[in-house]
């Protein structure tokens, strides 16, 4: 069920790619920040939005963890890396809509931030959700730096991921490390979205039961004008399950099993799945009609 | 869908409402499973003193006690009471398959049967157990009719009533010439030397009555403070299981005694002549010291996690080393067996955290034992 020679793959590289580039995988970074050309967001400053190229990584992690199984046991592959940092450039449309949606919420709803474009970093996620717990406090210490080298103070977070990742590196930190760390959920509580339809909605497991926002996220959805349909079985915070997202850097087909039979456990209550993960989403769409919510409703 | 996947879907279906049920019907319930925490908290922080108490109070009421270090003293243990050629019947005990007692009593010589309805169709089958409470829960009762047809010759039928009936009136025959009864315990009361047992079927009330001599083989782990604390574990454990009000609270204080004749407390009556109980350390006396596996001996191995977890789910019931599956399974496995990497399979969903009645925070545990994984690996600590 779990592969060696894959972890010790993973475990020597990722951190590799992570040290020299503050990216998970070998790929041009102009990939994380070509969503923000032409918004005018201004170049760092107190307030940042942070995507922790969550979104535009997504789909491209998945791909990553298809070929792992055979990537691990193909020796030398690292020498290619330097190469595809240059030229592998995978542009996802869709999540830069989502995130050039996400930017215009917050702007419309008067709320300022600026962006770091080409330094900003990964956010580490994977080695905290894999359990690489000394390479993942190697690498926060890094990411402090660098936000503090930008006089970072409030960091607007996008993705569940993200944000649960910050919030420990914080926690480790607790006494030095003086940001606060804020969703745009958060943010447009009070603010007017528009949306429409009817979903049911997938709650992130990190959102729902690591940072209590489980609430707050139905009642944005909702003040929205979107209908959602509940299940106490599917969708109630202790029934409702994971995407299988997180393992599939371990093992693929767990992590597939995951999804299929939460994509079924939606299916029954609602054809159309509403989402607010990019993880989530990769993982679950090839089975569901999935929908970020950043993607179905715009400001008003 | 594969039979695992028919089993655990019929499962969940049954289990997972009639515990909110049960919740909602019982709130004192919720109080409860607080102060287990709290008493076995207590426990936990003065381990050896509880350990030495627990066994000066079976003494004191005319039990015999033993401490067993690891698997193989606990076999040899239990091994020097029995003898062999005798018939044993065995109540549902997790630390007696973890220490390998069926198994071990057999190969010297003995009948040994299992007399929980699941564990009995684990022992025919020859598989290991999929869950704690429900070992039997990836047979569907298709697989079990052809199970019991195959290992008793009798074809029960396909109602889940008669597949029960078939299973009772083999194990009756076991029951009444058994000579020894072992069972385990669902706690320990530390001020009595009372061991409570919580059960439905009846088995380990016979197992634990029928049979001249009594054994129970527990952890550490179970010890409670008092009876006040053990009644209570009991009561929890039912309840999360999904099964309450229990059919049955067992409680053993030694061998059965009377005190009719002049009110003098004379041993034994109707039932065991003998009582005797194995505290197995195992492991679990080093994960005590450590803060966070700490929390790990809090279970109460109700179950519960189990159906709430997305990937014991998808798992065909193989995650853990057995006795030991799903998520309280991925974090015994590295308590007892010092197997770290059922815990990196686990995908943080949460959802084993938000239902365990003893406030585990379980992804927590096995956050930590995936590190201590990778730190093993890289061999930069000591495991
Ligand atoms: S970890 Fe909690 S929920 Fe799981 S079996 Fe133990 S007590 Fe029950």
């Amino acid at each position: 069920m779990i592969d060696e020679d894959q972890l010790n793959f993973i475990k020597k590289n990722l951190m590799k790619y992570l040290m020299e580039d503050y990216l998970p995988f070998p790929v041009n970074k102009s990939v994380c920040h070509e969503w923000a050309n032409g918004l005018n967001i201004r170049k760092g400053g107190a307030t940042i939005i942070y995507t922790g190229c969550s979104y535009q990584l997504a789909e491209l992690g998945k791909k990553f963890d298809e070929v792992l199984p055979t990537l691990s046991k193909f020796k030398g592959v690292e020498k290619f890396s330097s190469f595809l940092k240059v030229f592998y450039k995978p542009k996802d449309t869709r999540s830069y809509k989502i995130l050039r949606n996400i930017a215009s919420i917050l702007k419309s709803s008067n709320v300022d931030f600026g962006y770091l474009y080409e330094d900003e970093p990964y956010s580490g996620t994977i080695l905290l959700e894999m359990g690489m717990m000394d390479e993942f406090k190697e690498y926060a210490k890094k990411l402090v730096q660098l936000f503090d080298s930008y006089g970072v103070k409030r960091i607007i977070t996008v993705d569940p991921h993200t944000h649960y990742t910050l919030y420990r590196i914080k926690e480790m930190n607790s006494s030095s490390w003086n940001v606060e760390i804020v969703n745009y959920f958060e943010l447009i509580k009070n603010v007017k979205v528009k949306g429409e339809g009817t979903f049911v909605f997938h709650d992130s497991c990190l959102y729902s039961r690591f940072l209590g926002m489980r609430n707050s996220i139905r009642e944005v959805i909702k003040n929205s004008g979107i209908v959602l349909k509940e299940d106490e079985m599917v969708t109630g915070k202790e029934t409702s399950m994971c995407c299988g997202g997180p393992l599939a850097p371990i093992n693929k087909e767990i992590s597939d099993k995951i999804a299929r039979n939460r994509a079924e456990a939606l299916k029954s209550v609602h054809n159309k799945v509403l989402l607010a993960c990019p993880f989530c989403y990769a993982n679950l769409s090839p089975y569901v009609e999935a929908y970020d919510f950043a993607e179905v409703v715009s400001g008003e | 869908m594969s039979d695992w996947d028919i089993a655990i879907k019929r499962g969940v279906e049954h289990n997972v409402p009639r515990v909110f049920k049960v919740l909602r019907e019982h709130p004192y319930l919720e109080d409860l499973a607080r102060k287990v925490r709290e008493g076995k908290l207590e426990v936990l922080s003065n381990l050896d003193y509880y350990i030495e108490m627990t066994m000066k109070s079976v003494e004191r009421i005319g039990g015999k006690a033993y401490f067993a270090e690891n698997a193989e003293q606990a076999r040899e243990i239990v091994g020097k009471i029995v003898g062999s050629g005798k018939r044993v019947v065995m109540g549902k005990s997790m630390v007696a398959y973890e220490t390998g007692i069926r198994k071990y009593l057999q190969s010297i010589g003995n009948e040994v049967w299992e007399t929980d309805l699941g564990e009995l169709l684990i022992q025919l089958a020859d598989e290991p157990p999929s869950h704690i409470i429900a070992p039997a829960v990836h047979m569907t009762r298709e697989r079990i009719r052809e199970l019991l047809k195959e290992k008793l010759g009798v074809d029960p039928g396909d109602k889940h009533e008669d597949i029960v009936k078939v299973a009772r009136e083999f194990l009756r025959q076991k029951f009444l010439t058994a000579d020894i009864g072992i069972t385990g315990a669902n706690a320990v009361a530390a001020d009595a030397g009372s061991i409570v047992l919580v059960e439905n079927e009846g088995n380990i009330r016979m197992s634990s009555v029928v049979p001249p001599v009594h054994i129970s083989i527990t952890g550490v782990e179970k010890i409670l403070p008092n009876l006040e604390y053990a009644i209570y574990e009991a009561l929890v454990q039912a309840a999360y299981a999904g099964l309450y009000p229990p059919t049955y609270i067992n409680v053993t204080s030694g061998p059965s005694s009377t005190g009719d004749v002049e009110q003098k407390r004379v041993s034994p009556a109707h039932g065991p002549k003998e009582f005797h109980l194995i505290l197995v350390d195992n492991g679990r006396r080093k994960a005590n010291e450590d803060p966070v596996l700490r929390e790990a001996l809090l279970c109460i191995r109700c179950g519960r996690c189990h159906f709430h977890c997305p990937v014991y789910r998808a798992l065909d019931g193989k995650w853990g080393d057995p006795p030991y599956s799903g998520p309280m399974g991925a974090m015994w496995s590295g308590v007892v067996y010092n197997d770290y990497k059922p815990a990196l399979l686990c995908s943080h969903a949460g959802n084993c955290r938000e239902v365990c009645p003893m406030k585990i925070n379980i992804p927590k545990v096995l956050e930590y034992l995936k590190s201590k994984y990778f730190m093993m690996k890289a061999g930069t600590r000591e495991r």
